[in-house]
């Protein structure tokens, strides 16, 4: 019995030990577990309560992306939808030369691809930066292979560039954009914010992968796409343009020249052109738009202005005869005639078709300095145009109390005074426009990613003669033409008026020259057709053309009338033949885009005046 | 035989544990099968309701990955067309057309231009004579 408890206590005390090393152990574990908790909650609190914030952004810079949507440049376009420049996708080869372990290697690599200097490279892939370019817009080919050379810190980065798909024609007036696609000159310039367009952005929750978590953070701000500019210019006359007027300087041994059309009845600008000689003695087209910053002194196509005056006063009829002789004395100046004649019975219309000088000194003393230079002002001279083209010059109209004893006869004839081509275009557009003064505009509208087109608000006409005042001078003009100094400016099948202009140029010294080998000249030939509902007005002018062509109607005019022929058509305007019996049923003008626009704009307003 | 001493005070709980047992062995009877099934029930429910969940997730999953996809081709496209929205408009440019022209085909330009009248067919004044004879088939002399 006493061994049996004997036994049975000293295991008793065995199971006590075990048991209570047991609590010991589960109480240490238990402990453990509590400490791990307690530190675990107290994470969790830190990470949850705490400082959430700093976690959560860097789980959200972990998986969102914020991606840029870039707004694509609008195209500019001619009157007819065709590119005149666009913006097109290409890449830019960019390093970041940290990553690059062995700049020369990648130099040498790169220098084949790209066809950059070698140097050039290595200086850029050895630089303290982090990001650098190696090439910018480049081809898509040339991208492709830097990619192939699977150089480690070397990347291509998508950008836009912007290119003229006519090359260098019309860079003038479409001007240029920086490699980052801002305007800084010409078009690009004036319309840079409606061209560029706002840029927008895609926030979307990416995994690993870069895949976008489905059901995860998605918004998207899309860009708003620059709009599409459409310009009043016909790519096709544009083109010509330049090519006559590069074959006509050429041909007068010109130093350069000036080409600028319009619709006289809305003032949209056709074409533009200007060429110079260049220090290769090859004539090609300007960079700069001279139709509205270069000025000159205008010569005898100033002298419709001055006529127009005249009638308008009532100082004269187109028939009133006067005696002209050959030469007349102004304040301390012998004015002369271009050409020898005796005294002459003239009347306004004759004077003008002979391009007198002494008629029409004669008459404007007659009128007067006050009316003439109010004329001229009302032309439009000695002010800048609706254009707003940068760099735009207003010429030189000094103020009439200003002028001298010898301004009136000099700028009634051209001289003394200086003007634009796009002032001399435009004053010859008012006497074709019935007597009433178009603003000069180079856009018709935008058009939005939509095809919504949006017209541009034209300026306000100004009447500046009557209109029986300008088809009478318009009829002078006629004879110019037909039988006067402009013959050289007709065009076959189409009645046309204008002026022929030969102006001396003066000097940077002063003064028009002294000697005849000194002297400069200016030729011009203004007109347009058809005379009897004048559709297109045309400008030429030759910049210091050679002695043996030097006049307007020897340099200028055999211009106007190769371009006017190419014009007329090009424009569907119908001739004298053609246009007769147009309206019978059967007879049909072919048409272009731009005039089938205009057609079904002109029904629209008719129908909604009727409605 | 082995003798089982158990302490006195046990002893007295068998019974009770054989009556706990029986008692629970008969609840366990009658209520088990409905436990079973209601177990399986929601075992299975669970199941499906997470295979749902999987479906619909490699749904969206596919979904996202054909709207990525999708939006990856919108992208290209535009930019391709505006490539050859480029392409079209140099191809066409009169400079390039006139080099091509005169340089690689040699053509000169003509001595005199004629113009076509700019009135359409259907003048009734001057219609243009039709084609005497098929202007396309060839003749072999």
């Amino acid at each position: 019995m006493a061994t049996g408890t004997g036994r049975g206590s000293s295991r008793d005390l065995l199971r006590l030990g075990a048991q209570k090393r047991l609590k010991r152990r589960i109480l240490l574990v238990g402990l453990i577990f509590a400490v791990l908790s307690g530190l675990l909650g107290w994470r969790l609190v830190e990470l949850q309560v705490m400082e959430p914030d700093r976690y959560l952004e860097r789980g959200l810079a972990q998986r969102i992306r914020t991606v840029t949507l870039p707004a694509v440049r609008g195209a500019i376009v001619d009157r007819n939808g065709v590119d005149l420049a666009l913006s097109v996708p290409r890449r830019s080869v960019v390093a970041n030369p940290g990553m690059i372990e062995d700049p020369a290697g990648a130099a040498m690599a790169l220098a084949g691809v790209l066809g950059t200097d070698i140097d050039v490279l290595e200086a850029r892939l050895s630089s303290q930066r982090s990001f650098v370019y190696l090439d910018r817009q480049v081809e898509d080919e040339v991208a492709d292979n830097v990619m192939a050379l699977d150089l480690s810190g070397v990347y291509a980065q998508p950008e836009q560039a912007r290119l003229r798909p006519g090359d260098g024609s019309a860079l003038a007036l479409l001007g240029r954009t920086d490699i980052d696609n801002n305007g800084i000159s010409g078009l690009e310039l004036i319309y840079d914010g409606l061209l560029s367009g706002t840029n927008g952005e895609m926030i979307v929750e990416a995994g690993l992968g870069g895949s976008t978590i489905p059901g995860g953070e998605y918004r998207v701000e899309p860009a708003e796409q620059g709009l599409t500019l459409v310009l009043t210019i016909d790519r096709a006359l544009q083109f010509e343009a330049e090519r006559l007027l590069a074959d006509g300087v050429e041909a007068a041994g010109g130093k350069g020249g000036v080409l600028v059309a319009m619709r006289p009845e809305s003032g949209e600008i056709l074409a533009s052109a200007t060429v110079t000689r260049g220090d290769d003695g090859v004539v090609r087209p300007s960079t700069e738009h001279k139709v509205a910053t270069w000025t000159f002194e205008p010569g005898s196509i100033m002298k419709p202005l001055t006529m127009s005056a005249i009638l308008e006063t009532g100082t004269a009829a187109p028939d009133t005869v006067r005696e002209v002789p050959d030469s007349v004395f102004v304040h301390d100046s012998d004015f002369k005639d271009s050409f020898p004649h005796g005294t002459e019975q003239w009347s306004v219309a004759d004077i003008l078709r002979q391009s007198s000088n002494v008629g029409t000194i004669l008459w404007a003393q007659e009128l007067g300095e006050e009316a003439l230079y109010r004329q001229l002002l009302d032309y439009g001279l000695g002010s800048v145009s609706s254009l707003g083209f940068p760099g735009e010059a207003r010429g030189i109209l000094t103020p009439v109390g200003k002028w001298s004893g010898t301004s009136l006869p000099t700028i009634a004839i051209g001289q003394g005074v200086s003007t634009t081509p796009i002032q001399m275009l435009t004053a010859f557009a008012t006497m074709a426009n019935d007597g009433r003064r178009p603003a000069p505009t180079l856009v018709r509208g935008s058009l939005d990613d939509g095809g919504v087109f949006t017209p541009t608000q034209t300026g306000d006409q100004i009447e500046v003669v009557s209109p029986g005042i300008a088809r009478s001078v318009v009829s002078m003009m006629e004879a110019v033409v037909s039988d006067g100094t402009g013959t050289q400016g007709q065009v076959p099948g189409y009645r046309v008026a204008g002026k022929t202009g030969t102006a001396w140029k003066p000097l940077a010294k002063g003064g028009y020259g002294e000697d005849r080998d000194e002297v400069r000249y200016v030729a011009s030939f203004a007109g347009f057709l058809p005379a009897e509902a004048p559709e297109l007005v045309i400008l030429v002018v030759v910049d210091e053309p050679a002695r043996q062509t030097y006049s307007g109607g020897r340099a200028a005019a055999p211009i106007f009338s190769d371009y006017a022929q190419f014009a007329v058509r090009q424009l569907r305007i119908p001739s004298e033949f053609e246009r007769t019996g147009l309206d019978q049923v059967g007879r049909v003008m072919a048409t272009t885009p731009a005039r089938a626009f205009d057609l079904q704009a002109a029904e629209e307003t008719a129908l909604a005046v009727v409605g | 035989m082995t003798a089982v001493v158990r302490p006195a005070g046990r002893s007295e709980a068998y019974p009770d544990r054989g009556t706990r047992s029986s008692a629970t062995s008969k609840v366990a009877t009658s209520s088990r099968p409905a436990f079973g099934a209601m177990g399986a029930l929601t075992v299975f429910g669970l199941f499906v309701a997470l295979l749902a969940m999987a479906s619909l997730h490699s749904v969206l999953v596919s979904g996202q990955f054909e709207f990525d996809a999708l939006q990856d081709r919108l992208e290209y496209g535009q930019e391709r067309s505006q490539v050859l929205r480029e392409e079209v408009a140099r191809l066409e440019s009169p400079s390039r057309i006139l080099s091509a022209a005169t340089g690689r085909l040699g053509m000169t330009p003509p001595p005199n231009r004629l113009y076509l009248p700019a009135v359409v067919p259907g003048d009734p004044l001057r219609p243009l004579p039709g084609p005497s004879e098929n202007p396309f088939s060839l003749r072999v002399r």
